[in-house]
């Protein structure tokens, strides 16, 4: 018994850009593509961490010089912060809440990188009380994007699972894959806004051993306000 | 419409002898107008309230008491009360719509707006959906007409049925033609009428049957009036609620030749206006091809769409991925630097560990050295003062 098929459905086949020989072409093009992102991947990975070992040794050497000099080194004041919220959202005054959402702090225990300038300090100023922050070092920049990090796809926040997720959004600005993106942040590199606004914020578990006292600065023995390197630690409790 | 320059063609069938085609006509534009039933069901509805006759109740009927309340204080309800004694009627409420033999509620008036206007165009686009759903015959099926031995929808006959005089050739010719079946079907189904219609002179309740319209009475109209569910129609003059009884489309009709051909003149055609109602035109369908699938499936729509998106299955499913400080293989993924990193951290920590461990080595053989050369040089002192020695203890004890 020959089956009769419509012709609608034949042409229709014919016409599909889903067969067989199209979605394989399609297939093997990507397979091609990842490969040459691992490849990328693995080499900048190597000469980041070259990098960071370098710029390690030279702060190192620096200071070092300048103490057989007998002055001292002003180390350059840091150009990346981490920001973690850690009060909640009742009772906020408009000023900081504002603050607040612009900085994509919207809930407790969200964090967010954020570039440190004149203005950006001012506005931590306003917010002082409702967030910790600090200087994260390269470390915990990278615990946080491999473990936490969200990315912003399609108005969605879906985890990075692979690096082909950071080539197709942040291709053009020669972030490829975690690696790059981890410099990126940490460096505060030209794209560092397009990378930082390629994650999602942060959102972190409460500190295992709990907090002292929101209420008061981390200068006076409490929690919020700025913790400089201490925030590191505190990162490792959160994340 | 204004490519369908073609029309069908249409078999005349004599009205005795053999069912054969006698000759041909062309299908009038009428029977390609649109069907819309919704035209037909909103002009049926306000047509069939123009044969209505006013009704009332009577402006006094429950008014005519002087009842007056009682008021309060009397353990009765407030209702106006009868006046006077000696009757059973004395005391009992009137007046109002719930008391017994009191009026109505809103007493029904014959200024009630019995009749409807319908718009003239709305009423002609209406016969022109009834008259092309006579020739389609699921629909003329689906209302009931057995339909199933007719030579052809539409019937046409020749003219010479406009001359029957008698009932009984009448007759024949509808078992001659195949339509006495729907006859059949009215006079077995005739019944008393449910409701108190049957003592208001409207005892009985026939089907449709047939409806034979001509062009000239010729005495048709007698032959065929007495035969039960047959209805003659003058092709002049066709009645929607005779078209579409209860406002359903497909009357199963039969149609004299001349009637047939007349359709064309009375209703005109997209082109050409009706020559008997003036400036009418057929109504106009929305869509001309209203085969929507094949529209779409044609290769002229299919060539110019673009492809279909993608479905992105890579962020498509929410992906829950393990930490990748726990599980290698999903470290290697994001990083495949990651395996080279630990190895040469390791093999770094391997080396400082053995240059730290000369060095430890190195300060303790110094340590050593040290520990032994001052032994010796405690032994040479041996004959210093006691105080001396005292002094060298308490220093080593701090």
């Amino acid at each position: 018994m020959s089956k009769q098929v419509p012709e609608t459905i034949k042409k229709q086949v014919k016409r599909s850009f889903n067969s067989k020989e199209v979605k394989k072409e399609k297939n093997e093009k990507r397979m091609k593509l990842l490969k040459e992102i691992q490849t990328k991947a693995f080499k900048r990975a190597e000469k980041y961490e070259k990098e960071y070992l370098e710029q390690g040794q030279k702060l190192v050497e620096l200071k070092q010089k300048a103490l057989q000099e007998g002055s001292f080194y002003r180390e350059p004041e840091p150009k990346l912060a981490f920001i973690i919220r850690i009060r909640g959202i009742v009772g906020v005054p408009p000023k900081p809440r504002k603050i607040l959402q612009l900085l994509r702090l919207r809930r407790i225990y969200s964090g967010v990188f954020i570039r440190l300038n004149k203005s950006s300090l001012r506005m931590l100023h306003f917010i002082d009380p409702y967030v910790t922050w600090g200087y994260p070092d390269v470390e915990t920049v990278r615990a946080l994007i491999y473990k936490r990090g969200h990315a912003r796809v399609n108005h969605q926040r879906k985890i990075i699972d692979s690096n082909e997720m950071i080539y197709d959004k942040l291709q053009k600005y020669d972030i490829v894959c975690m690696e790059d993106l981890v410099h990126e942040i940490y460096t505060v590199g030209k794209n560092f806004k397009h990378a930082n606004s390629f994650l999602w914020a942060f959102k972190l578990k409460p500190p295992v051993g709990g907090f002292s006292t929101v209420k008061k600065s981390f200068v006076n023995k409490g929690e919020h306000g700025n913790r400089e390197q201490y925030i590191n630690t505190l990162v490792k409790k959160m994340i | 419409m204004t490519t369908q320059q073609l029309r069908p063609i249409v078999s005349v069938f004599p009205i005795k002898g053999k069912v054969k085609t006698i000759k041909q006509v062309p299908l009038p534009s009428v029977f390609s107008a649109p069907i819309r039933p919704d035209v037909v069901r909103f002009v049926h509805t306000n047509m069939a309230k123009n044969n209505r006759q006013a009704h009332a109740v009577s402006t006094t009927a429950g008014e005519q008491t002087s009842a007056t309340s009682w008021g309060t204080g009397r353990a009765v309800a407030r209702i106006p009360r009868v006046k006077g004694s000696g009757t059973g009627r004395s005391g009992q409420a009137a007046f109002g719509n719930m008391c017994r033999g009191g009026r109505m509620y809103a007493p029904k008036k014959v200024w009630r707006k019995w009749h409807r206007k319908i718009n003239t165009n709305q009423k002609r686009y209406a016969v022109c959906s009834a008259i092309a759903a006579t020739a389609v015959t699921p629909l003329v099926m689906s209302r009931g007409h057995r339909v199933n031995k007719l030579p052809e929808l539409p019937l046409v006959v020749s003219d010479q049925l406009q001359s029957l005089t008698k009932t009984r050739q009448a007759v024949k010719f509808l078992k001659f033609i195949g339509a006495y079946r729907d006859v059949e079907k009215v006079i077995r189904t005739k019944k008393t009428r449910v409701g108190q219609g049957k003592y208001r002179n409207r005892r009985h309740v026939l089907r449709k049957g047939p409806m034979v319209v001509y062009a000239r009475n010729l005495g048709i109209k007698k032959a065929f009036r007495n035969i039960p569910g047959v209805e003659t129609a003058s092709v002049y003059t066709l009645n929607l609620l005779k078209l579409a009884p209860g406002s359903q489309m497909g009357r199963f009709i039969i149609w004299t030749e001349s009637a047939f051909k007349l359709l064309e003149d009375i209703y005109g055609s997209w082109e050409k206006p009706s020559k008997f109602k003036s400036g009418f035109y057929l109504p106009r369908p929305v869509m001309v091809n209203t085969d929507v699938e094949r529209i779409i499936k044609s290769d002229q729509v299919q060539t110019v769409l673009r492809n279909r998106r993608p479905r992105s299955r890579k962020y498509g499913k929410k992906i829950q991925r393990a930490d990748p400080y726990e599980d290698m293989s999903v470290m290697l993924k994001l990083n495949p630097y990651y395996k080279t990193k630990l190895q040469k951290q390791k093999e770094l920590e391997e080396k400082n560990k053995e240059e730290r461990k000369e060095i430890v080595d190195k300060s303790r053989k110094e340590y050593e050295d040290w520990l032994y050369f001052s032994e010796e040089e405690e032994e040479e002192e041996e004959e210093g003062s006691d105080e001396d020695r005292e002094i060298e203890v308490l220093s080593d004890e701090n």
